[in-house]
């Protein structure tokens, strides 16, 4: 791992801490929530050396990252959407977003149309790898059934 | 009885408030509703609207529906609400106790503005170095952010309409860097904008927009992917308002 990415690794945890703390989560949850973070961008190292496909990354981080966040959720009894919205923060396309928008002024049509289908592309393979990760919850946690007074 | 179901729908509108999905809140008075004895439940929310019937075992129902203005996000106060749901569909908590609980709830804060300007700096100044900017980015950033939380600020003092707070913010942040970098203090505005655009961009609600789609709640998700679009066209707006008018600096 180089310098750089360490940095990056660290800096992905500040930004899932800050988030964590503009989104008013307190003790435990929040260093839990902050950890996502490391994690998240951690495994995004490893996994682009092997893919180097960053949408494929994506998906993977996403799925694992959301198992984590299940996991998370359960072990401290608090919705899963605690953990998800934090620990995915560094994988937000905010820089291809940037670079679609700034496309439109210096790089032509081509150039633009392109990185808007990347940044689609990253944000869809995000939401399928918690979508993926959320069924899979749901069957290998199972809840308490709904107790209803219907049946007679 | 009644007064119970009442708060059922307060603890679900509550829920939405701060921040938890369509799915969840529905899961969650589903399970009260007949945690508390009624004979069936039917739950219908989108993001901005719920309807919560109750039948009761004496052939009486029960509606309430609520309009949801503005929904923001307070884990805290959605940790604590789901607690309070899983309580009244364990335990015996009166009427009384409800109550009590929920109002306390409602008076919890948030942490006061400063902190957030505190983190809006800091988030915008990791990103920075985050996306390959150096420390003298990372700091222009840091001070940029802390502007940036201040603009919302006065924003949401005169104007609720989130829109139009995401594109001035959007535009503040541009004019800014692009200054910087006019004043030959840094060499490119790229990582300055980025690390603060990762502070306005709705990521998270694409993610969520998606995963409701996929998951069935099809109306909600949709409500919620155009709300997305729309702030991503404000804030790529705000940027082009100040490449169009100032130019782009070399």
């Amino acid at each position: 791992m180089t310098n750089n990415e360490i940095l990056q690794i660290i800096a992905g945890f500040v930004g899932s801490l800050g988030f964590g703390i503009l989104f008013n989560i307190r003790g435990k949850r929040l260093i839990f929530a902050a950890v996502g973070g490391l994690i998240s961008w951690g495994l995004f190292v490893v996994f682009n050396k092997a893919f180097s496909n960053e949408v494929i990354c994506y998906f993977l981080v996403a799925a694992i990252v959301s198992l984590y966040a299940e996991i998370s959720a359960r072990f401290l009894k608090t919705p899963t959407t605690t953990f998800i919205t934090t620990s995915l923060i560094p994988l937000i396309p905010g820089s291809s977003l940037y670079y679609t928008m700034n496309s439109a002024f210096i790089g032509g049509f081509e150039t633009f149309v392109q990185k808007a289908i990347v940044t689609l592309q990253l944000a869809a393979a995000l939401a399928l790898g918690v979508i993926l990760s959320a069924a899979f919850a749901k069957i290998f946690f199972k809840k308490a059934p709904i107790i209803t007074k219907t049946e007679e | 009885m009644l007064e119970k179901l009442g708060y059922i729908v307060n603890i679900g509108e509550q829920m939405l408030l701060s921040g938890a999905e369509v799915h969840r809140v529905e899961e969650s008075i589903n399970r009260m509703g007949y945690a508390l004895g009624a004979k069936r439940v039917d739950v219908f929310i989108i993001t901005s609207s719920m309807v919560v019937t109750f039948h009761l075992e004496n052939g009486e129902t029960y509606t309430q529906t609520r309009r949801i203005l503005s929904a923001s996000t307070d884990y805290e106060k959605l940790h604590r609400l789901n607690d309070l749901s899983r309580n009244i569909c364990s335990g015996e908590l009166t009427s009384e106790d409800i109550k009590n609980k929920l109002s306390e709830i409602s008076a919890l804060k948030c942490f006061p503005v400063w902190v957030e300007v505190l983190c809006y700096a800091v988030i915008a100044g990791a990103f920075t170095l985050f996306f390959g900017g150096g420390i003298l980015e990372a700091a222009f950033s840091f001070a940029i952010g802390a502007v940036l939380r201040t603009v919302i600020y006065f924003c949401d003092k005169i104007n609720s309409n989130k829109i139009f707070s995401k594109f001035v913010s959007s535009a503040t942040i541009t004019l800014l860097a692009f200054a910087l970098v006019r004043l030959k203090l840094i060499p490119s505005a790229d990582t300055v904008i980025i690390g603060n655009i990762m502070t306005l961009i709705p990521g998270i609600g694409l993610t969520n927009a998606l995963r409701d789609l996929f998951t069935g709640d099809s109306i909600a998700g949709l409500l919620r992917f155009i709300e997305v679009f729309l702030i991503a066209l404000a804030i790529a707006a705000g940027y082009f308002i100040v490449v169009i008018l100032g130019g782009m600096p070399v």
